[in-house]
């Protein structure tokens, strides 16, 4: 039984299973983004509708972080408004996950807001 | 295994659990570097070039005689051809802005390999970019050697390449190249092209010989070989630093200038604009001295006895693929490699736990990345202070990643939030 401080179960869980792991069709947000460390790349689509972002979805390889991360971050944001959204920062993606996250890892943990937010641009 | 050597550098004295496997990226300083840079800052700080004062004197005695250490290092016929820059990237640069830029013309080829590092491909890019150049690149074959007979199957105009810079070290496949077999062989079918050797990976290994090898240009850093990082080098044969144009312009440089022209210094300093790194430059002093103390023949031991083990202990795990020849021949103990499921950045995070330093992602070596056809590995480079002990270090943590990751053997359960 695993019990690391980073790499908990639920971190595990998400990096198997990714919630929102996909691409979206005729999404109004398609953006990619490459964490400059790893090389990493994630691809980022959603839909607006009403104000709000109705669906959300990531594809990509990284690593157990980002795409948890990813994972836990278009959870948080699918169906939020998208003026709340937008004022979205990185304390408030960093404190929705259940781990702490070294500052040498947060262009991982935060892979997938960067790419929102150069989608949003 | 002994290691005699682990005892000169502070930073294990510091940090005793210390497993430094990322000496590709930079090695640890000796003492004797440490305290040489000292010694210049408590005795004889002053500028170099400037001063009739016996101190500023000392300096610049100081100085120079680095310059013809340096020389005497690589076996330069000239200390005037001995070039202090920033670092290896930095006299690449003053190669292709000072040379290339001025001598090549739209259809001209430059050959460089697939096992470049990104600092002998992107000046050469942006030069592409600016003057319509063609690159050509050597390709790496399956036992990842280079395959330099590709450029003549590759139909191209042999006259027109004009630059033909290669890696005498990959910082990644740890694979020599054979440069002094291969040079003669490429020179006389590209009777036109001068030859760069990036020797940035393979100067804290390898004697170098700047005339058996037969080339125009080589740059290395001081910070890949004990010294301080800042300082670097370009070689050149004096009749093409002669014809180069200095990319920086300002103090040093110059012999005469009036309100409407400047005259240059005659060489090494038409290029050293401004005040050079004069601390950095008595640490590779110190550097040079303490390879030369060591002496290439323990290095080569060292590194072949690292290599064998290595491969050795590497290939005994699950899921490992090592880029990089199996044979430990023409080899330096540099070992990158990925393990089936894991991300290169969740190992060395579990690594990073027991004090063990590896590199993980892409090593700066984007276009040998696409080729091997993977976005990042691991990667373990090894050097004179490291022992058989750090590589059971590595394997061990390497295991422990892989309980970690490894869900059925963890007794993973699934919970979902």
């Amino acid at each position: 039984m695993t019990q690391d401080p980073l790499y908990r179960e639920i971190i595990l869980e998400h990096w198997q299973n990714p919630q929102n792991y996909g691409r979206l069709k005729k999404s109004d947000i398609d953006v990619s983004q490459i964490n400059p460390t790893c090389g990493d790349k994630i691809r980022l689509t959603g839909k607006i509708r009403g104000g709000k972002l109705t669906e959300v979805a990531f594809e990509g390889e990284g690593c157990a972080i980002s795409k948890a991360s990813a994972s836990l971050f278009t959870e948080q944001i699918k169906n939020m408004p998208m003026t709340k959204i937008k004022k979205l920062k990185n304390e408030d993606v960093l404190k929705n996950l259940p781990i702490s996250i070294s500052p040498a890892r947060h262009n991982c943990a935060l892979l997938c807001f960067n790419a929102l937010k150069k989608g949003l641009k | 295994m002994k290691n005699n050597f682990k005892k000169d550098f502070p930073i294990f004295t510091n940090r005793p659990k210390l497993v430094y496997l990322d000496n590709a990226a930079t090695t640890q300083k000796p003492k004797s570097v440490i305290e040489a840079v000292t010694n210049f800052y408590t005795k004889y700080n002053s500028n170099v070039h400037r001063g009739v004062y016996d101190l500023s004197f000392k300096a610049t005695e100081i100085y120079e005689g680095i310059r013809a250490k340096v020389a005497n290092f690589i076996n330069a016929i000239n200390p005037a051809e001995i070039i202090f820059t920033g670092n290896a990237t930095e006299a690449i640069n003053l190669v292709v802005w000072g040379y290339a830029k001025e001598n090549l013309k739209r259809g001209d080829i430059i050959v460089l390999t697939e096992m470049e590092h990104n600092s002998n491909i992107v000046p050469f890019l942006r030069l592409k970019e600016e003057l319509g150049i063609k690159i050509f690149y050597l390709p790496i074959d399956k036992n990842f050697e280079l395959d330099y007979e590709a450029l003549f199957k590759a139909n191209l105009d042999l006259k027109k390449v004009k630059i033909i810079s290669l890696t005498q070290a990959s910082n990644v496949l740890g694979a020599i190249n054979p440069l002094e077999k291969i040079i003669p062989i490429l020179r006389k079918k590209c009777a036109n092209a001068k030859f760069l050797i990036d020797a940035a990976q393979s100067v804290a290994h390898l004697r170098i010989d700047v005339q058996k090898l037969d080339s125009d240009f080589l740059v290395f850093s001081a910070h890949k070989m004990y010294g301080p990082s800042g300082i670097g080098v370009l070689w050149a044969k004096h009749e093409l630093l002669e014809e180069m144009e200095p990319i920086f312009s300002g103090g040093n440089m110059v012999e005469e200038v009036t309100k409407e022209k400047a005259i240059f210094a005659p060489l090494p300093g038409k290029f050293e604009a401004g005040t050079g790194k004069l601390e950095a430059v008595v640490g590779l002093g110190a550097a040079i001295d303490y390879i030369n103390s060591v002496g290439f023949k323990n290095i080569a031991r060292l590194d072949r006895e690292l290599t064998e083990y290595g491969l050795k202990a590497l290939n005994k795990i699950k899921g490992i693929k090592i880029y990089g020849s199996n044979k430990s021949k023409n080899r330096l103990p540099i070992f990158a490699f990925n393990i089936s499921g894991l991300h290169p950045h969740d190992v060395s995070e579990i690594l990073n736990r027991s004090e063990i330093c590896v590199r993980a992602g892409h090593h700066c070596a984007h276009v040998l990345l696409q080729s091997l056809n993977t976005q990042s590995t691991l990667r373990a480079s090894l050097s004179i202070y490291n022992s058989i002990e750090d590589i059971d270090k590595l394997v061990k943590g390497l295991e422990e990643a892989k309980r970690i990751f490894n869900p059925a053997k963890a007794g993973f359960r699934v919970i979902l939030n």
